[in-house]
């Protein structure tokens, strides 16, 4: 007996030995063009057997199998299968590099749906602006960055996509700027503070065009512009710059103004590093410009710093803090002296400084375990103060703590779930606008779905409410839904409609307040805007030889009700009675936009030379609707061009890059009736009315930039914008900037 | 089954429109159901509805429509409600500006604006308008 169970434990445990005596795999994932190790690649052999690469790019694969495919998926890379022999005592080293996708096609964005995916596969029209193009224009201003992108007009500071916004003087922005997906509208006048957008620290600009309140809320009601800050990668990555320009002189030399030339000058630092678990970024940014108009001068600095911890216990739990803080000291140019001789002077009447302070503190947190789950709580606290020396009635303080959370569930490889919560208060201190509490709260949830392969589907509801001083404003439910279906392997076909609207700013409903001859009154009664715009559009990645790019062709059309607009009258002040003129904002406009856009992007490697070309054409056709009636009036609409389009190209060749970039925009349709009226049109613009017939008729502009790489680290550039000396002009009487020269000096290390 | 799909089509239309209806406010209702009458036009306390005077054109019949296209004596253009239906906004081709007035009275038989044109360089005209529902 004895002998039969030493036998009997004998073959169980050759036989429990031979079960677990497996091979080994172990290998290193990375992209095969930069060698840079992949994380998070899906490894997947045998038949639902796999893992996924840690931050090194390396993977373990434990198999009893002799013989299999393994098979190598990534976003935004080519799926790579290797097949594999092993017995069960080796041990097998197999390094693999994944190739990027069509770039264009290929590229990984977060705004449309608050998660990863490939541009390609969006339900809705997305321009992405990487830093490494901007940068070699010489833009370091947000604004003239996204003024100079297809189908995006910005007039004085408020950004209109494919014609859906007018220009409000500057209160109430219907397009949402973001930082990390979080909101930086001013609390108080609702708008974008592009001086203090960390241009230094961006890898990436997401644009979303059209009505995109189901994920982001109010004011993004004509689409978002998603700035996302850079992230540490293993090689600590260095860059900086520095500077000087001068503006050439005005075309209309009746308008030179001062003895000098006028310079500008910024410096740039930025580092990202991996410390230990931590990620970390630091960026800083000064810049003084003199002004190409007397009267509009600025000083600025910037700094934002970038934390990112991953536990070490914890997997899969991420933490940080991000800061961006800035103070800008500055003259806007509001109106011109007059036309003949002081078109860059700034009447002396609207002439104030302000020092502006700006910060955000964004503590966050993420949990993402198993890929199934994730749960985001990210939190925005931001302040921003306005002091006028001798305006001290216009000071302001707002303060807005921001919260939002999100949790993504992965239900089966056919449909993903996002829901969310969010709530954003603010405080507003202010002679200006009056003291002002408000908050906004609302709930979101999204459903995407693939049922059958290369076909994707979303939908998406949103529910809001708004609170302002105790009252509160209806319960706003707002609908979005698309269609993406991959046609063929470049060729993706995509349709979307989505509901949108804003809730007025404190600007809107509070401001008092004289500009020169200007008066704005306050108007506590406006309400929400509202609107709504659908899209069908087609993305054709492009691979010809050593040619690759992509196209994109889209439909869209967009209706808004009740836009708020400054409407000029004769107005009761609130609390003398006594009428005078002046401006108040008023839902007054029904709009309607029709237009198509195509744009493209093209690369091509050949010997030495590495080319890319790109642009856009916009075509828009922006009308005043009657809701009574259901029909469209002759009136177009205020501050839109039916044509707009840019191409830009760009080369390479050893140590020297050149480029070139082209932009032509008709003429402006429509403008308030206050700056034609011959009531009112002399005594706000002096000159104006004869100035605008004779030169609204478009313009056409060149820039271009000339780069020589002086080692491997330092590169010197020459940029020349608006190299033809054009003379045009944004809003009324905003005569934009003369040709200019930039010499800049910039290194990465 | 047709006639229920039809007769279920015209109960909704008829809650659509008289929800339409009863959503309108009762200022709005007031004002667009009858036809006013210009009853006195006053600038700076006198009658200015002669001849010569600065609101002659707005003598006659005034109509507000449901649409907010309107009737303001000879003017044609359009209305609208503004500062919580305190105040009527008139606007026309003939007029320079919109033309803002504030409501001071309001009834089924009666309607009193008043407004003040700024003048830059003197006094302002104050004026008052009453009109009559015919």
């Amino acid at each position: 007996m004895r002998y039969i169970l030493i036998v009997i434990t004998l073959i169980l445990s050759l036989a429990s030995n031979s079960g677990f005596a497996q091979g080994l795999i172990k290998g290193k994932v990375f992209d095969s063009n930069t060698l840079e190790p992949l994380h998070g690649v899906y490894v997947i052999y045998l038949k639902n057997q796999g893992t996924i690469t840690d931050e090194k790019g390396v993977f373990y694969v434990k198999t009893d199998s002799s013989g299999f495919d393994i098979a190598f998926k990534f976003i935004g890379y080519k799926p790579a299968v290797k097949s594999v022999v092993t017995t069960k005592t080796d041990t097998l080293e197999l390094n693999v590099g994944l190739d990027m996708e069509i770039q264009e096609i290929g590229q990984i964005v977060v705004s449309a749906n608050k998660s990863e995916q490939k541009i390609a596969e969006l339900t809705v029209s997305m321009d992405v602006l990487k830093s490494a193009d901007f940068l070699k224009t010489h833009i370091t201003d947000a604004q003239e960055l996204i003024n100079k992108t297809p189908g995006i007009e910005v007039l004085d500071g408020q950004a209109s996509i494919r014609g859906g916004s007018g220009f409000s003087y500057g209160a109430g922005s219907r397009v949402l700027a973001l930082i990390d997906g979080l909101p930086v509208l001013s609390p108080d006048a609702g708008s974008i503070k592009w001086q203090f957008l960390p241009l230094e620290n961006i890898a990436q600009i997401e644009i979303i065009k059209g009505a995109s309140s189901v994920l982001y809320g109010s004011s993004a009601l004509n689409g978002i512009i998603n700035f996302r800050t850079a992230d540490a990668t293993n090689i600590p990555d260095t860059r900086f710059f520095a500077e000087t320009g001068v503006y050439g002189k005005p075309k209309n030399r009746n308008w030179i103004w001062g003895n000098s030339p006028q310079l500008f000058t910024t410096l740039s630092f930025s580092h990202l590093q991996k410390i230990g678990k931590t990620d970390v970024g630091f960026a800083i940014s000064l810049l003084t410009d003199e002004g190409y108009r007397k009267f509009n001068d600025e000083k600025l600095g910037r700094i934002s710093l970038n934390l990112k911890h991953h536990n070490e216990k914890v997997k899969g739990l991420v933490y940080g803090l991000n800061i961006n803080t800035g103070y800008n000291a500055k003259r806007d140019f509001i109106l011109w002296e007059n036309a003949e001789n002081g078109a860059l002077k700034q009447d002396t009447s609207s002439v104030s400084l302000l020092h502006g302070n700006f910060i955000t503190l964004d503590p966050y947190l993420s949990f993402n375990n198993t890929g199934r789950f994730k749960h985001d709580l990210r939190i925005r606290l931001q302040s921003t103060n306005n002091r006028f020396p001798v305006r001290a009635g216009n000071n302001s303080d707002a303060l807005s703590f921001y919260s939002e959370y999100q949790l993504y569930y992965k239900l089966s490889d056919l449909l993903n779930f996002t829901a969310g919560l969010s709530e954003n208060y603010i405080n507003i201190v202010s002679a200006f606008y009056g003291g002002h509490d408000g908050i906004n709260i609302a709930g979101f949830t999204q459903l995407e779905a693939n049922p059958v392969p290369r076909l994707k589907l979303v939908a998406g509801l949103r529910v809001e409410q708004n609170e302002l001083d105790g009252k509160k404003d209806k319960t706003v439910p707002i609908f979005r839904t698309g269609i993406n279906w991959q046609a063929a392997d470049y060729t993706f076909l995509r349709a979307s409609f989505g509901q949108g609207y804003r809730y007025p700013s404190i600007a809107e409903k509070f401001a008092s307040t004289t500009l020169g001859s200007v008066k704005i009154y306050p108007n506590p009664f406006v309400h929400s805007e509202s609107g709504w715009n659908a899209e069908a559009g087609i993305k054709q990645g492009i691979l010809i030889g050593k040619t690759s790019g992509q196209a994109d062709l889209s439909f869209f059309f967009s209706q808004n009700n009740e836009l708020i607009e400054y409407v000029f009258s004769n107005y009761p002040d609130p609390v003398t009675g006594i009428f005078d003129f002046g401006f108040q904002a008023t839902n007054v406009e029904q709009s309607r936009v029709y237009g198509y856009e195509l744009e493209f992007a093209l690369n091509r490697a050949i010997g030495g030379f590495n080319t890319s070309l790109s642009g856009g054409y916009t075509y828009i056709y922006p009308v005043e609707f009657n809701q009574t009636t259901q029909r469209n009036t002759d009136i177009y609409l205020k501050y839109r061009r039916k044509h707009s389009a840019k191409i830009s190209i760009n080369s390479s060749y050893q140590k020297f890059d050149l480029g070139l970039t082209l932009f032509a925009k008709s003429k402006l349709l429509n403008i308030d009736d206050v700056f034609i009226n011959e009531l009112t049109r002399e005594s706000i613009l002096p000159g104006f009315f004869d100035y605008w017939l004779e030169n609204n008729t478009g313009y056409f502009l060149i820039d271009g930039n000339l780069g020589y790489k002086v080692n491997k680290t330092l590169t010197l550039s020459l940029a020349v914008k608006n190299i033809t000396n054009t003379e045009y002009m944004g809003r009324p009487g905003d005569i934009q900037p003369q040709r200019n020269f930039s010499l800049r000096l910039s290194g990465k290390f | 089954m047709k006639n229920r799909v039809l007769l279920l089509i015209i109960a909704v239309c008829l809650i659509i429109f008289s929800c339409k209806k009863s959503g309108q406010s009762e200022r709005f209702l007031l004002l667009t159901a009858p036809t006013w009458g210009s009853d006195s036009l006053l600038a700076n306390g006198a009658d200015a509805s002669g001849p010569d005077g600065m609101l002659k054109n707005f003598k006659g019949e005034v109509k507000f429509n449901e649409d907010l296209t309107g009737n303001f004596g000879v003017y044609k253009g359009t209305w609208r409600f503004a500062f919580n239906e305190t105040q009527i906004v008139l606007t026309t081709d003939s007029l320079p500006i919109p033309l803002t007035t504030k409501i001071a009275e309001l009834t089924q038989s009666s309607l009193k604006i008043t407004t003040s044109y700024p003048n830059p360089l003197g006094v302002q005209t104050n004026i008052r308008m009453t009109f009559k529902a015919r």
